[in-house]
């Protein structure tokens, strides 16, 4: 159970390496708290103030923003992410942590639309599977990486740079609450109040990579901090993959240069799922993904153009157009203009079953 | 000393009558025009002189007066130069006066020659109401021929005019001028190769009357596929027809009776004025009239600057467009059937699948934002278009214009016995139509995963209704529904 002293100084938000190097220099959180209160410490006025709040009262607080701290050796705390050097001795959670370590799916908050789609096939596709999505909820590629997430049945985690109770960018919120009913996890080192600061976001991606067996780089520029997210991989012993790209396209250069340093390329959803079961102790398949509809068959993970597929099946337009839209609306196809892309099986489809073939 | 012939103007596409009174008297030599007539009308004083001496009349030596009545309609153009002609040469007495009896309309060159003007249809109009006969140049007989009852004679020169409105016979033949439009038939489906998602929509789109959206990478066919649309449609009836001249006359662009439903592209850089109508002295109708009873197609949608497709929005909605110009306002009709095309991008490329696209999600959702709102809300059918791959463009066409004009047809009579194009269902006749429980559960399912809005619920209910027309079926079925949701697509 964590101490009510670590509880406060979770809560005061200081710079977690400050805080780390605090408690290794006055012995224990509690001397830490102490001092600041006392004002030993030299740190803005408002920390200080935020020191001298009772354990208790933080307590209230938290429960007041549903969300939960937890202490590195409390049994909630992920044990993959605690065994890191630099792991933070508390973190805040809405909702519940994944019981089995994840795949990080990061990338470009400004991607193109071919990091897009397969940003959310190989989160679909690593649900499916039973792997959970960890990513940072940013605009872009996490974004999609957990829409996709919200297919299987592990939805994941997204893990903040600001405090536990804000959205950023609050265009995500809508997400980030999809991702809590769908079983998910929102999980931050920052308390609440916390503003989303440029230089929290590095720091973060720390607990990215942390809470995953393997980081998977979608798209990323030469300097985006999706490669601090693989750096980070790399320091924990983490497996890095990356999504090789156009050489000359500036959003994959990141992910190319990886490759060249030794990064496995992904090729697929399939083959990255199949190349984490041989790099990793793969979890437990939470379910099978072979779809027996023709249309879902013939359209599969790459998706077809809708022209082709009626050519293909010997079918009038008009038949399959109305086919597909049935699919559709049971989450087993996606429409991306005239393509047609099979969606991983999800809890839905297999409850809403097949209605009306045609 | 007095002399009257008729003429006419358009009020919008409303012919009116124009007196053109010719008075001599006084003993001081002058000539005046009077009746709000505009610089080209008072030049006419020069070109009447002229012609009439070149044709052997004569100038009366006395103060003439002529006045353009209803005298607060504005005139405007070279039309009433062989009216004023001819008033001259009765009230000075050169011939007699049944040659004032006529309604005439032309421009006159120096040498007596008449000329090509706009309204010959007007002029039609108000002849066959009051009887007369109606003097027009050779290149206008077309139009005014169309008016029922007219007595249209070509006349080439004055001397001919004076002749014919003294009941000779009018020696030159009706000729269409070597610069009018022929309109060109539209293409055939048939030359579309690949693309049945496309040829589908179209045919939607033509048995129901529906605006089209098609987006797509440049070069997927979306501007030939539109082009083929007005041989899709029924026929102009000959009414229909009568009023398409009426607007292309009003516009001066004489033109033959089409078949075909007119197909009009007006370029993204149009004025507002030329879009809608405009102009000053004499309103002129803009594209979205003279596309009426046809097609206006607007390619590269995103292009269009919002103010013109705001000015577009209420012509398209009830028909007709008011154009108001200082104290007044004419009203010309402008029922069409609105076909768009846009790239899905600024790059252009994004679906395409062998140029990659290299737009940033965020430019394409501002790209697509500038077209979202009322304009947007119109197009019941959103179809994305791409490029056929190749096995498809060596194959063979598809099924010509005329087969899909068949089925076309078909729907269109289901839609004229319920007494109206499925495209202007609103949501109350919408609700009074037989609609299977099944595709209803659909549609809400669709709702629920809010692949729907609330207008687009409406416009997936025209559709599906037009699809069952399309297989004469009484009741719009699940397959109906779920066909007509295919067609909502992202725009």
């Amino acid at each position: 159970m964590i101490s009510d002293a670590r509880v406060v100084l979770a809560c005061v938000g200081l710079h977690p390496e400050r805080s780390a190097a605090l408690v290794e220099r006055f012995g224990s959180a509690d001397a830490v708290v102490a001092a600041l209160g006392a004002g030993r410490i030299s740190a803005p006025p408002q920390l200080r103030e935020a020191a001298s709040v009772t354990a208790g009262e933080w307590r209230r607080r938290l429960s007041a923003a549903r969300c939960t701290i937890l202490g590195s050796d409390d049994s909630g705390y992920p044990s993959w992410l605690s065994a890191l050097p630099g792991a933070p001795d508390a973190i805040f959670v809405k909702g519940s942590v994944p019981e089995l370590p994840g795949v990080a799916v990061v990338g470009t908050r400004t991607p193109t639309a071919y990091g897009l789609r397969l940003a959310e096939h190989f989160g679909a596709a690593l649900s499916v599977a039973g792997w959970p999505v960890v990513s940072g909820l940013a605009r872009g590629i996490d974004a999609a990486a957990h829409r996709g997430g919200l297919y299987g049945p592990t939805p994941g985690a997204a893990v903040l740079g600001s405090g536990i109770d804000l959205w950023y960018p609050a265009g995500n919120r809508r997400l980030g609450e999809d991702l809590l009913d769908a079983g998910g996890a929102i999980v931050s080192e920052y308390p609440p109040g916390i503003r989303p600061e440029p230089w929290r976001f590095p720091l973060r991606n720390r607990i990215i990579s942390g809470l995953a067996v393997a980081v998977v780089v979608v798209e990323a520029r030469s300097d985006g901090g999706a490669l601090i997210t693989a750096r980070y991989g790399l320091e924990q012993g983490r497996e890095v993959l990356a999504l090789p790209g156009d050489i000359d396209r500036e959003t994959s250069v990141g992910c190319n240069l990886l490759i060249r340093d030794g990064a496995l390329p992904v090729l697929g959803a399939d083959d990255l799922v199949e190349a984490l079961s041989l790099l990793t102790s793969a979890p437990p398949p939470a379910g099978g993904d072979t779809d027996t509809d023709p249309v879902v068959r013939l359209a599969g993970p790459v998706g077809r153009p809708l022209d082709w597929m009626a050519t293909a099946l010997g079918w009038p337009i008009s038949d399959l157009l109305t086919r597909v839209t049935q699919l559709e609306l049971q989450g087993r196809v996606r429409r991306h203009a005239d393509l047609v892309v099979a969606t991983c099986v999800n809890a839905e489809a297999s409850q809403g079953g097949d209605q009306g073939a045609p | 000393m007095f002399a009257a012939v008729t003429s006419a103007t358009l009020v919008g596409v409303e012919p009116r009558p124009v007196l053109v009174e010719v008075h001599v008297g006084g003993h001081v030599p002058a000539l005046r025009l009077v009746g709000l007539p505009d610089t080209a009308v008072r030049e006419a004083k020069d070109r009447v002189q002229a012609a009439l001496q070149s044709s052997g009349f004569h100038m009366p030596d006395r103060r003439v007066t002529v006045n353009l009545a209803p005298a607060d309609l504005p005139k405007a153009g070279s039309a009433y130069d062989l009216p004023i002609a001819l008033g001259l040469i009765a009230a000075s007495g050169e011939a007699p006066p049944a040659v004032a009896d006529v309604v005439a309309l032309g421009e006159l060159a120096l040498d007596g020659t008449v000329r090509s003007a706009r309204g010959g249809m007007a002029a039609a109009v108000v002849a066959a109401r009051s009887g007369r006969p109606c003097l027009l140049p050779p290149a206008l007989v077309a139009e005014g021929s169309l008016v029922k009852g007219a007595d249209t004679r070509a006349v080439t020169s004055l001397a001919e005019a004076v002749a014919v409105a003294l009941g000779a016979p009018s020696s030159s033949s009706a000729s269409r001028p070597a610069l009018a439009e022929e309109p060109p038939d539209p293409p055939d489906l048939a030359v579309v190769r690949g693309q049945a998602t496309a040829r589908r929509a179209l045919e939607v789109a033509a048995a129901g009357g529906h605006h089209l959206l098609m987006w797509g990478p440049p070069g997927s066919g979306k501007t030939l596929l539109a082009r083929c649309l007005p041989g899709l449609v029924p026929m102009l009836s000959p009414d229909a027809a009568v009023e398409v001249a009426q607007v292309w006359s009003a516009a001066g662009r004489s033109d033959s009776p089409r078949k075909y439903p007119p197909f009009r592209a007006p370029h993204h850089t149009a004025t507002v004025a030329a879009l809608v109508g405009g102009g000053s002295g004499i309103i002129t109708p803009g594209e979205v009239s003279l596309a009426h009873r046809g097609v206006l197609f607007l390619d590269e949608l995103g292009e269009f600057p919002t103010n013109l497709l705001d000015a577009l929005r209420q012509p398209v909605e009830e028909g007709w467009v008011i154009v108001a110009r200082s104290g007044r306002s004419v009203l010309f009709p402008a029922d069409v059937q609105l076909v768009a095309a846009t790239n899905p991008c600024p790059c252009g490329f994004e679906g395409d699948r062998a140029v990659a696209c290299r737009c940033r999600p965020a430019g394409v959702e501002r790209y697509r934002r500038r077209l979202s709102g009322p304009l947007l809300d119109r197009f019941d059918l959103r179809v994305a278009v791409n490029r056929p791959d190749s096995s498809a463009l060596s194959g063979p066409g598809g099924e010509t214009s005329a087969d899909v004009r068949m089925r076309v047809m078909a729907a269109r009579r289901l839609q004229e016995e319920r007494g109206s194009l499925n495209r202007s269902l609103d949501r109350r006749r919408l609700d009074a139509l037989p609609w299977h429980p099944a595709g209803v559960t659909l549609l809400e399912r669709a709702v629920e995963r809010s692949a729907l809005s609330g207008r687009g619920f409406d416009r997936v209910r025209r559709v599906a209704r037009t699809l069952a027309d399309l297989t004469t079926s009484e009741v719009a079925t699940e397959a109906h529904i779920a066909e007509a949701l295919s067609f909502r697509e992202s725009w």
